[in-house]
């Protein structure tokens, strides 16, 4: 149901937006994320892909202290297959990780980057605001720097970040990765997969969430309704 | 029903039960009191709740590591996601209540006599309640929770004489190692300390109602756990939809990231109960300026049965009744402001929205009530 909403809101959208101009720059960008709104749910296709891109590129320099490997077997993969991507990691001892290692911290030299250290990106989409969207729109928010603004030695312009000058390098490019879907790995599409990604690592508990919350909802609803009748037959005795 | 006629199986054995379950089912109450009139018993239930989902979090929970062992609990525990999200939207639903009551006692100006100790008592265990709420708060490990304790260690040592020793005995001394373990003693400590100021406010409460005539009572079973049940499956139903698809409803995404001296907090960054009160302590500069605005926040709720110059046995006043509504949005104002939602223009709400709070207090209220009293 609700995707198909949301592309109507976008259609009906871009077509407002003097048919697409102001948004017409082509990339293929998500306005919504599955894992987005009332009754979102992950991606788990998208977050697979997304850990792909995760684990080839931004591992490099970030981590993401909270995740075990196990908790791979969230996304779908089997453990075997969590157990293979565990297998081919080296922790900091250097013996391969197992299921229940979490992702090893990359080993960066002190004062790269401007003194600019790379945040943990467990929970990052919790930690900004519009999450997933926000981390969208930095992964594919360079540009050069407008005229007028001076950037600072090694800092990137990124239109997304606040401030402007960011001090990450532009960390996407085209084919960085094979996905094993078959999809084209554009910027914009591994974009897309690694933030629906580090949106399953901030809440992984959203799936549950979303369903048992329905459930509790509908049931206290149906139950209120009960409670507001049997209160009001108990009342009207007493007049 | 008929327990004076022939003692349950358990009256018998255990007298107290039956004379409880008697008490319960003798008319003893007034007719039709209105919804929210269950309010401070929904914030003894709420506050139940807490106890319970409390117990279950400070069972995993580590002060050493406050962040790391949050993560444990919700991503780890066998739902520990749950009863963390319980014990958030608990506190919300629990402040909801008691900001509803003290506006609702303000209106029907229930804390004139003979109903000051009741208010007075309302507004001790209010008081208790943000400082639980905010010890909670600091006991996330969150960066916006960090800082806050930090400033509150800060500004304890630096209060003179007796008040600095009561600020260091608290704290014991400059935030460090071991603060989170205390606080989390204090956390436990202080929120059963609610209980008892609760029961004295019901005694309280019993002492200064009116009991109506015997013909026009009723029992508190069935009439009032009827209602009272009403009241409690739409609360859950309330907390149900914040707790599963708000679950950071009230929250700043700041306190998302581990506290350090590293991750600077920009704004108060604290949830939406104790919002209005940072706005009051960022009213006043100075070494002492948090600390008075906070108090004198809390001074101005105590002082109102005094302020109030309407003397006994007259309602309210419409205008008395728009000014208090008036403060209520005023209140709100503030703490929005004071979570710095309105960008450059936070700091100038806060002292037009701070400023406001004490003139509704200190001179509205004086003579708007003298006036309609004449
Ligand atoms: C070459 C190293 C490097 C790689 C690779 C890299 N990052 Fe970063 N990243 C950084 C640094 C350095 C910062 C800190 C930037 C700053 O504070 O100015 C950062 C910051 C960030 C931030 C925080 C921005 C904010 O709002 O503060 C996010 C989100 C992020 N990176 C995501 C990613 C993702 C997703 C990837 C993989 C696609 C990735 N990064 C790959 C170095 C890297």
């Amino acid at each position: 149901m609700r995707p198909v909403f949301g592309k109507l809101w976008l259609a009906t959208g871009l077509l407002a937006l003097l048919g697409g101009n102001a948004l017409a720059h082509d990339r293929l960008s998500p306005f919504h994320f599955q894992s987005q709104g009332l009754l979102g749910s992950t991606d788990k296709a998208a977050a697979q892909r997304g850990f792909l891109v995760y684990e080839t590129v931004c591992a490099s320099c970030h981590t993401a202290k909270a995740l075990h490997y196990r908790d791979l077997e969230a996304l779908g993969l089997t453990p075997d297959q969590v157990a293979g991507i565990a297998a081919g990691v080296k922790t900091a001892n250097g013996a391969p990780a197992t299921l229940n290692d979490t992702f090893p911290a990359p080993k960066i030299p002190a004062g790269a980057f401007g003194g600019a250290v790379p945040p943990d990106l467990s929970d990052i989409a919790a930690q900004r605001p519009h999450g997933a969207r926000y981390i969208d729109h930095l992964l594919t928010g360079y540009a050069p720097a407008p005229a007028g603004v001076t950037l600072l030695p090694s800092y990137y312009y990124n239109t997304a970040y606040p401030g402007g000058q960011l001090a990450m390098p532009p960390p996407l490019k085209a084919d960085d990765v094979t996905y094993a879907d078959g999809k084209s790995a554009t910027v914009a599409q591994q974009a897309a997969d690694v933030s629906e990604f580090l949106a399953w690592s901030a809440d992984p508990n959203l799936d549950a969430r979303h369903e048992v919350g329905l459930r509790a909802v509908l049931f206290l609803v149906f139950l209120t309704i009960i409670a507001i009748a049997s209160k009001r037959r108990i009342w009207r005795e007493t007049v | 029903m008929n327990t004076d006629v022939k003692p349950s199986w358990m009256a018998s054995r255990m007298p107290c039960l039956g004379g409880w379950w008697a008490g319960l089912t003798t008319p003893s109450m007034a007719r039709e009191a209105p919804y929210l009139a269950v309010l401070p018993w929904l914030i003894t239930a709420g506050l139940v709740f807490l106890t319970a989902s409390g117990l279950v979090l400070a069972v995993y929970y580590n002060p050493a590591d406050a962040f790391a062992s949050r993560q444990f609990i919700a991503r780890e525990v066998n739902n520990g996601w749950l009863i963390e999200g319980f014990h958030a939207t608990g506190t919300t639903l629990v402040f909801a209540a008691a900001y509803l009551l003290l506006l609702r006692g303000m209106l029907a100006r229930s804390y004139r006599a003979p109903g000051e100790l009741v208010w007075l008592l309302d507004i001790v265990a209010f008081a208790l309640l943000l400082l639980v709420g905010w010890l909670g708060f600091a006991l996330t490990g969150g960066a916006a929770g960090y800082w806050s304790v930090m400033n509150a260690t800060n500004a304890a040592m630096l209060l003179p004489g007796a008040l600095g020793a009561l600020g260091t005995w608290f704290f014991g001394g400059p935030d460090g190692p071991g603060t989170l373990a205390r606080l989390l003693v204090l956390h436990i400590a202080l929120a059963l300390v609610i209980f008892f100021i609760l029961w004295l406010r019901h005694g309280a409460k019993k002492a200064a109602t009116p009991l109506p005539a015997p013909a026009l009572r009723v029992a508190f079973h069935p009439y009032y756990t009827a209602q009272y049940f009403v009241a409690l499956v739409v609360s859950a139903l309330i907390g149900c939809v914040l707790l599963f698809f708000y679950p950071h409803f009230g929250q700043s995404p700041l306190n998302n990231v581990p506290g350090g001296p590293l991750a600077l907090a920009t704004g108060a960054g604290v949830p939406w109960y104790l919002a209005p009160l940072a706005g009051l302590s960022a009213l006043f500069h100075g070494t002492y300026g948090g600390i008075l605005g906070l108090a004198a926040g809390l001074v101005l709720l105590l002082a109102l049965p005094w302020l109030d110059r309407s003397g006994p046995g007259r309602r309210a006043g419409g205008l008395w009744r728009l000014l208090t509504w008036v403060l209520a949005l005023d209140v709100l104002g503030l703490g929005w402001a004071a979570c710095g939602a309105a960008g450059g223009l936070s700091g100038l709400l806060v002292v037009v929205f701070g400023a406001w709070y004490f003139l509704h207090f200190l001179v509205l209220t004086p003579i708007v009530t003298a006036l309609e009293a004449q």
